[in-house]
């Protein structure tokens, strides 16, 4: 199956940038036809190290090897290429406007008559392309119009074209529901046996390895921990390789819901950006003292979803009631009043204001209350800074101080300011969308004892999350989100991971009374 | 009203809107690119400037239009280093290249002639006039077409070969993803900063040339001011157009002709109101098409309902 | 080998550090900007043929020198303050007045229209209104552009500077026109106004009205750094989704910042007619807003920064037209001067990033030579 003699090989590769440590003294070894995982935590450096050998990133130290060949200090894509190397990158790098064949073609257009695109050959090429791999397409579809799935299949044939027999892929089951990504990795099978090319797989999905690879790297913290192979290990010891403890498996921590409905959703309707419809008859109630987790793949609907419920989106169709009050057609500044808080998934683009500082994005919706407004003209600056300081200690928000910009933080840093500010208004309704995302696991830990917090302080949470661990461990109930719709409604502790991931796929529906 | 609306009117609408055609294909290469300059007013200016100085300097058209094409290429890298590579607001070094072009342009005209407020001599030698003799048979359009300056033909042509570049060609596609997704362009191999380098030096060719088609297309001297905000008309042209040079060279004939209809009108309006008149209807152009653009959004939503 | 660092200035100036409004980093490149300005300018003049120390010396001379000359400077310094405000009010709560020359010119013949129909009345009422009258006209020309962007989203870039040219074409026919003025020995411009500012130091622009102007900036100043309104502003200004999520109202705030920028430039109008002109002239400002914009824009719309930049300028404007006629050479050299400032500092943060960039490669190289030689 696998050859011995490595076909491309990292030795004592360091990457530095100002202030981190991204790969720290990394030494691998990657076999000829070997399916290759890589795995660690956000921010282990798996994707720094792939970007070295793709020419993305430069090393501070070290050297990287391909095929015996050692890349050059002016190595880039257009270099790695030629050594053979494709990258799927996690965020696709597609140009939404054009063909399908046209993305493909990117950089090594065929041209005829010397200027000309030659639009029949590319064509042709992608046909058979994709024929030969298991993956077809077709070559002029305009790629803003095809679906996540689809965009994934023209990013590999895009990495094929160039004559890659090296597949890098980031996380590409990030955006993929477990069906495709049982193809996906049916196809890349098929790739590494037969065609006799080389995977590596960057993941942090640990069953994804179990299920695909021969061997594992483990990195945390910049640094390689260790290799073994597949069959000799599982999903509890490479946890704790990446961790350095058990994480897996925590214990059900349910609490105990009242009955006061708190949050209705009535038939709730609503559409993407693009006009198309996204939520599509949502019926669902949240009581006090609840978590309500929605389980879905990313793009089902829950942005959508809680962007109409806080009045970001307009509704189509349907109502929402807030203990008894319609609040359907208000605006967010109204809803906040009457008693919504709400995190974002986005936390830069929706949840902060990146150049103001931090006291001002944690004063944000407080700033015409008495205690900071005389008059409701004077901005009582010296209170806001003293309640700036306080909340930044009650939240452990790590930052060099209350007046310096607010991008300046780190990820985790800035997301523990917007659950700050959020959870500060104590509202008896929130709503969180991916409150860990990007988010190191100390801080995570701190995230979700405050969420447990709030609940047992008898707020209604509904809390949207692309990471099961995350929902099993926080939720009362969990209800999963496919294609806009409910497909089916559990307590915790009566379904387990498996299981639900039928029904976030559409692939069981629950019988709704 | 024939006195009014005829053949002549629209040989002037064709010769004031080059400029603007010019200018705006110009533009839509760096709005094409991914970012908009709104100093080809000033870049406008100054090729009217060198232009002339060309002319007179040499006592040839042909000098002219290269004094204007060396300094577009030169302006052109000018507002990419300042935009790209060192990350400055782009509105701010447009405005700030149109205060430099008002101040060196007066600045030369008084220093290296000796005038103010406009320069016009005999030695500056216009741009030639072309006539298609075998076009002058056919009754409207042979007029039209024959008997424009040099640049008017250019302009055209120049549309079409956008056109052909931006959407025929591996290199436009690269100039277009380089605005529309950069990171796609640089991970298939392709610096994207190179195709806005290349995109602002493209305009800033054009914005000159436009400059060069003020000064030397009829009018044969240099005024201060001279490019009166058309450079604006362009980037608003542009913005009609979405970046389709079909679309923005119609934009563009659309400002010549209400510009042209409202010289023509100033016997029976003050002149004032009609020089007044073009941007208004700019103005109001672009409101129009954002009411449309809303209005066919609901249709289309209406019907997936 | 003795290791060789960068002098310290050079080393603050481009260490990264997160920006915060003007910053001792921020006034060092303001600095080397001005000086390098200076310098172009300088260089200019030899090629000219003048003697830059004989220019420059003219230069502050002319705005400093006399009684007379700081009054025009401190007149000056007013009008730049008050349109470099009205730049800054609306930029910070994202939305860009271009269009203020426009206001300016509606400004002040609202201003003069009153003031000259009002004869009889004593002269604060006549002031008075026709300050209502400019604020109005002002706020009004600039809430057009400003409500099509809120609610239609078109660009107000664009249209603000093309109702510019429109306003000042229509002003003109108004003036030329049904407005026209029958006074004798006036060729174009409408009646006198009845009123005026008393001039504070003889023969300079330096009138009354300045009182008014620093009332203004002070309410401005106090609007934009100290209220809560203006911390919503900022917030708006920054990230404009956020601060909808937020629960701000981002719209009324952008209308807000809109219509009192147009507001102060319809008050420069007016104090252009009140205190100089007397009367609503067809070229009432030579690019007064243009001006007060650079300054805006050079201290990042930053009330504080505004007010003493404009000083500056003001020394740079009066001085250069002083210099033109004492030295000779054209006064367009400072436009020139003050583009160099706007482009340096424009990119002074990209450049000190480029710089840091390379002085981190070198270190890089540094290390790894140092590294491979043990």
């Amino acid at each position: 199956m696998a050859d011995s003699s490595p076909i491309v090989r990292f030795d004592h590769v360091s990457v530095r940038y100002p202030g981190a440590l991204a790969n720290d003294d990394v030494s691998l070894a990657i076999r000829r036809g070997e399916a290759f995982a890589l795995v660690g935590e956000n921010g282990a450096g798996k994707t720094t190290l792939m970007n070295v050998l793709y020419g993305l990133t430069r090393p501070t130290l070290g050297t990287v090897t391909i095929k015996g060949e050692a890349i050059s200090a002016r190595h880039d894509p257009m270099r790695a290429m030629a050594m053979g190397v494709g990258m799927v990158h996690q965020h696709f790098k597609l140009v939404p406007s054009f063909t399908v064949a046209q993305n493909i073609a990117l950089g090594s257009e065929p041209v005829k008559n010397l200027v000309f695109y030659d639009h029949k050959k590319i064509n042709s090429e992608v046909l058979a392309l994709g024929k030969r791999f298991g993956l077809p397409v077709n070559p002029d579809d305009i790629v803003d119009d095809l679906s996540v799935g689809l965009q994934q299949r023209v990013e590999i044939l895009k990495a094929l074209h160039r004559g890659a027999d090296i597949l890098v892929l980031d996380e590409p089951t990030a955006v993929l529901s477990p069906g495709e990504s049982d193809e996906l990795f049916e196809v890349l099978r098929g790739i590494v046996l037969k065609q006799g090319m080389t995977v590596i797989l960057i993941t942090h999905k640990l069953h994804e390895v179990m299920q695909f690879s021969d061997r594992v790297g483990v990195m945390k913290q910049g640094r390689l921990e260790g290799i073994v192979n597949t069959a000799e290990t599982d999903e509890h010891k490479l946890a704790a390789m990446m961790v350095g403890r058990e994480v897996l498996f925590d214990e059900l921590r349910t609490g105990r819901p009242t009955d006061r409905e708190v949050l209705q959703l009535k038939d709730l309707r609503a559409q993407d950006d693009r006009g198309l419809p996204a939520v599509k008859g949502i019926d669902l109630t949240v009581h006090a003292g609840e978590i309500v987790g929605v389980c879905g793949v990313e793009g089902n609907g829950q942005t959508e979803l809680t962007e109409c419920i806080m009045g970001m989106r307009p509704q189509t169709g349907g109502e929402v009631y807030l203990s008894g009050q319609n609040i359907s057609r208000l605006s967010p500044r109204q809803i906040r009043a009457r008693g919504v808080s709400y995190i974002p998934a986005d936390r830069m683009r929706t949840g902060l204001s990146a150049e103001a500082t931090v006291m001002e994005n944690l004063l944000v919706g407080k700033q015409r209350q008495k205690e900071f407004s005389r008059f409701g003209i004077q901005f009582r600056k010296r209170r806001a800074n003293a309640y700036a300081r306080e909340l930044s200690e009650v939240f452990d928000i790590r930052a060099g101080g209350i007046d310096i910009p607010m991008k300046s933080l780190s990820g985790g840093n800035m997301q523990k300011a917007v659950i700050a500010r959020e959870f500060s208004f104590d509202t008896p309704v929130l709503i969180i969308n991916q409150p860990t995302r990007g988010v190191d696991i100390g801080a995570i830990e701190f995230i979700h004892e405050k969420i447990l917090q709030k609940r047992a302080a008898g707020c209604a949470i509904l809390l949207v999350s692309a990471d099961l661990d995350e929902l099993f461990r926080l939720s009362d109930r969990l209800v999963t989100l496919f294609e806009g719709q409910l497909t089916g409604q559990f307590q915790n502790g009566a379904i387990g991971k498996q299981e639900i991931s039928y029904y976030m796929t559409g692939g069981r529906q629950e019988v709704q009374a | 009203m024939s006195g009014i609306f005829n053949l002549l009117l629209l040989q002037n609408t064709l010769r004031t809107a080059t400029p603007v055609v010019l200018c705006a294909l110009g533009c839509l290469m760096t709005e094409r690119a991914g970012f908009m300059n709104i100093g080809v007013e000033g870049m406008m200016l100054m090729g009217a400037f060198f232009a002339v100085l060309g002319s007179y300097l040499y006592g040839s058209w042909v000098m002219g239009l290269v004094f204007a094409i060396v300094l577009g290429v030169l302006l052109g890298l000018f507002y990419y280093v300042f935009s790209i590579t060192f990350k400055s607001d782009e509105f701010v070094i447009g405005v700030a290249l149109n205060i430099l072009a008002g101040g060196l342009t007066v600045f030369l005209l008084r220093t290296l002639f000796g005038v103010k407020g406009s320069f016009s001599d005999p030695g500056i030698v216009p741009l030639p006039t072309l006539h298609f003799t075998w076009l002058e048979q056919i009754p409207v359009l042979g007029t039209l077409v024959s008997g424009n300056t040099l640049l008017v033909y250019i302009s055209w042509l120049l549309v079409f070969l956008c056109w052909l570049l931006l959407y025929k060609t591996p290199l436009g596609f690269h100039l277009r993803a380089s605005g529309e997704a950069p990171e796609a362009l640089r991970a298939s191999g392709v610096n994207p900063d190179r195709m806005k380098m290349l995109a602002s030096v493209l305009c800033g060719i054009l914005a000159s040339l436009s400059g060069a088609h003020l000064s030397l297309g009829y009018l044969t001297m240099f005024s201060e001011n001279m490019s009166a905000s058309r450079g604006f008309v362009a980037v608003a042209c542009v913005i009609f157009g979405g970046g389709n040079p079909p679309r923005v060279f119609l934009a563009a004939l659309l400002f010549g002709f209400i510009d042209a209809l409202g010289i023509r009108l100033q016997r029976y309006i003050p002149s004032d109101i009609t020089s007044m008149a073009p941007y208004v209807v700019t103005v109001v152009m672009m409101v129009v098409v954002v009411l449309m653009k809303r209005r066919k959004k609901k249709i289309r939503q209406g019907e997936e309902r | 080998m003795r290791k060789w660092r960068l002098p310290a200035a050079l080393r603050t100036l481009i260490a990264i550090k997160p920006k915060q409004k003007l910053t001792a980093q921020y006034l060092l490149s303001l600095l080397i900007a001005v000086t390098l300005a200076f310098l172009v300018g300088a260089g200019i003049m030899l090629l000219c043929g003048y003697d830059p120390l004989i220019c420059y010396a003219a230069l502050f001379k002319g705005a400093l020198g006399k009684p007379r000359a700081i009054g025009n400077t401190l007149a000056k310094t007013a009008t730049l303050c008050l349109t470099g405000l009205a730049m800054s009010v609306a930029a910070k709560s994202g939305i860009f007045n271009v269009g203020g020359e426009g206001q300016l010119y509606f400004g002040g013949i609202a201003a003069a229209v009153v003031g000259a129909r009002m004869a009889g009345a004593p002269d604060w009422i006549i002031i008075g209104c026709a300050l209502l009258a400019a604020l109005l006209a002002g706020g009004a020309y600039a809430w057009v552009p400003g409500i099509l962007k809120v609610k239609l989203k078109v660009d107000e870039v664009v249209t603000t500077i093309l109702l510019n040219s429109a306003a000042i074409y229509f002003c003109a026919y108004l003036a030329n026109g049904p407005l026209k003025t029958t006074e004798r020995g006036i060729s174009s411009g409408t009646d006198s106004v009845a009123a005026s500012f008393s001039p504070l130091i003889k023969l300079s622009n330096l009138n009354g009205s300045v009182f008014v102007a620093i009332i203004a900036t002070l309410l401005i100043w106090y609007l934009m750094t100290r209220s809560t309104t203006g911390f919503e502003m900022k917030i708006t200004g920054t990230n404009r989704r956020f601060a909808d999520y937020g629960g701000i109202r981002a719209d009324r705030l952008m209308m807000v910042g809109m219509v009192l920028s147009g507001m102060l430039c319809g008050l420069v109008g007016m104090i252009e007619v009140f205190g100089i002109h007397k009367r609503f002239i067809t070229n009432l400002s030579n690019e007064y807003y243009f001006d007060g914009m650079l300054v805006a824009m050079i201290m990042r719309y930053q009330p504080m920064g505004v007010i003493l930049m404009s000083f500056f300028f003001a020394v740079l404007n009066i001085g250069g037209s002083a210099m033109e006629l004492s030295a000779g050479i054209s006064s367009e050299v400072i436009l020139i001067v003050q583009s160099v400032i706007i482009f340096f500092m424009a990119a002074q943060g990209g450049i000190r990033q480029s710089l840091h960039a390379y002085t981190v490669k070198r270190r890089v190289r540094r290390a790894h030579a140092r590294e491979v030689r043990t």
